[in-house]
């Protein structure tokens, strides 16, 4: 039995440590199949999911005996701290050094930021400039509720709560950042969470829409002028919002300057740090994000008491925003009747930083009922407002979570 | 600090903050646009 045990640790894991652990292994190996074959299909993101899924099928079966007659793989250990163990882990897990010197200090979350930057274009924002904040600003409202109802009604503490609630604002590398600045113990369960969630918004939020906007106005045509901005104005523009907000929020310095960086690179045309950002660091960043994340579903680290309030609190934070999203959509489509400028409130949903997935949500919702009505360019205005908007609430919450607790 | 009062409090922050930045991004737009049309005249 023994020497089968050891020819066999992966199965061998399975039968001779903690049946619950066992069981969860074997849900999270099922859960990693589920999610890999539905980001093969397009269902869900595929650039996050295949190697996510993939990441918790290996890591949950490939666990083996080690020294001590502990149980462990080769890939991962999130939770070692000493000095010692961790020069040790980062010379015999294959991911430990990608962990410790990209996820541990945001850089991975920097290096999102910076090809989300590349692919924005500020001149959307400015067709309809301050509609699309305002919008943003009610989408960020499952952030603020969400932390509220944490500390409130889940017993969380308010840097638990926060973190949990940066979720409601639907911007991956913010909940990285977030959780990392003040709960790193909630990184792991939080991170996974919340990119689970992400994915799923795009099955999810058109029940939302359709139960926020009744038919006839989800067709609604939205008229504006397109600005001309020149490459110079834009330039200045992005160098004096970064200023400003890093000079405001010096907590969020990194990620701000990750995303006006990218956005600069682009308005510069500086083709080679282009291709670079839009290609080569979007997909490693990418890739390395699904399949770390995916690693760290291991069982016994998922096994945490606060995974189930985290698990409801995250849908929670993602349906209220969306609800606050649309309902800002709502007072811009009265506020246009008043001043004779039509607006849909279905695009409400784009202030949701969820970029690019909720400005398609907004586009597929109307186009449904009105095959003729173009609402990208103001949809994708909001959008990059929601990133704005996202990135000042995380920044809000690292510099003052302090005086609440 | 009482945590309702606090969730409210850095929600109107944020909500400033964000109206200041697009407040910026409004004025350095109309300033640019002026320039540019003088130089034109």
């Amino acid at each position: 039995m023994d020497v089968l045990a050891q020819i066999f640790p992966g199965i061998a894991t399975l039968f001779m440590t903690d049946p619950i652990l066992g069981a969860v292994r074997v849900g999270l190996t099922i859960l990693g199949f589920v999610l890999a074959y539905f980001g093969f299909k397009g269902k869900l993101e595929p650039l996050i999911m295949v190697p996510m899924g993939l990441g918790m099928i290996a890591v949950n079966c490939g666990v083996l005996f080690l020294d001590g007659g502990t149980t462990g793989t080769l890939i991962i250990d999130p939770l070692v701290s000493e000095t010692d163990d961790l020069m040790t882990a980062i010379q015999v897990n294959f991911l430990q050094p990608i962990y410790n010197f990209m996820f541990s200090n945001n850089l991975i979350a920097c290096l999102v930021f910076m090809g989300i930057g590349a692919r924005s274009e500020i001149s959307f924002l400015l067709a309809r400039p301050w509609t699309c904040i305002i919008i943003a600003i009610f989408a960020e409202l499952g952030t603020f509720v969400t932390l509220a109802l944490g500390v409130d009604f889940f017993g969380l503490d308010p840097a638990s709560a926060a973190s949990v609630a940066i979720i409601g604002g639907a911007d991956g590398p913010m909940v990285l950042f977030g959780t990392l600045m003040m709960k790193p113990e909630l990184f792991v369960s939080v991170s996974i969470i919340a990119y689970l969630y992400l994915s799923l918004t795009y099955a999810g939020y058109p029940y939302i829409i359709k139960a926020m906007v009744p038919k006839k106005y989800r067709g609604i045509d939205i008229e504006f002028d397109m600005p001309q901005v020149s490459q110079k104005a834009k330039f200045v523009f992005i160098v004096v919002v970064c200023l400003l907000l890093c000079l405001l929020l010096p907590v969020a310095a990194p990620l701000m300057l990750s995303f006006f960086l990218g956005m600069a690179v682009k308005e510069a045309k500086i083709m080679p740090y282009q291709e670079l950002l839009e290609g080569g660091i979007t997909s490693f960043s990418s890739l390395f994000l699904g399949l770390v994340l995916g690693c760290l579903c291991e069982a016994s680290t998922i096994l945490n008491p606060t995974v189930g309030i985290i698990l409801v609190l995250g849908i929670l934070a993602l349906a209220i925003s969306a609800v606050g999203g649309i309902a800002g959509g709502w007072v811009m489509y009265f506020v246009g009747k008043k001043t004779g400028k039509s607006f849909n409130p279905a695009v409400g949903i784009a202030g949701i930083s969820c970029m690019p997935t909720t400005t398609k949500l907004a586009q597929h919702a109307v186009e449904e009922e009105n095959p003729f009505a173009i609402v990208i360019p103001i949809a994708m205005g909001c959008n990059i407002s929601g990133v704005i908007v996202s990135a000042i609430a995380a920044g809000v919450f690292v510099a003052t979570i302090g005086l609440v607790l | 600090m009482d945590v309702n009062l606090y969730a409210l409090l850095t929600y109107a922050l944020t909500a400033a903050i964000s109206l200041l930045v697009i407040g910026v991004i409004v004025v350095i737009n109309k300033l640019m646009n002026r320039s540019k049309s003088q130089d034109s005249d």
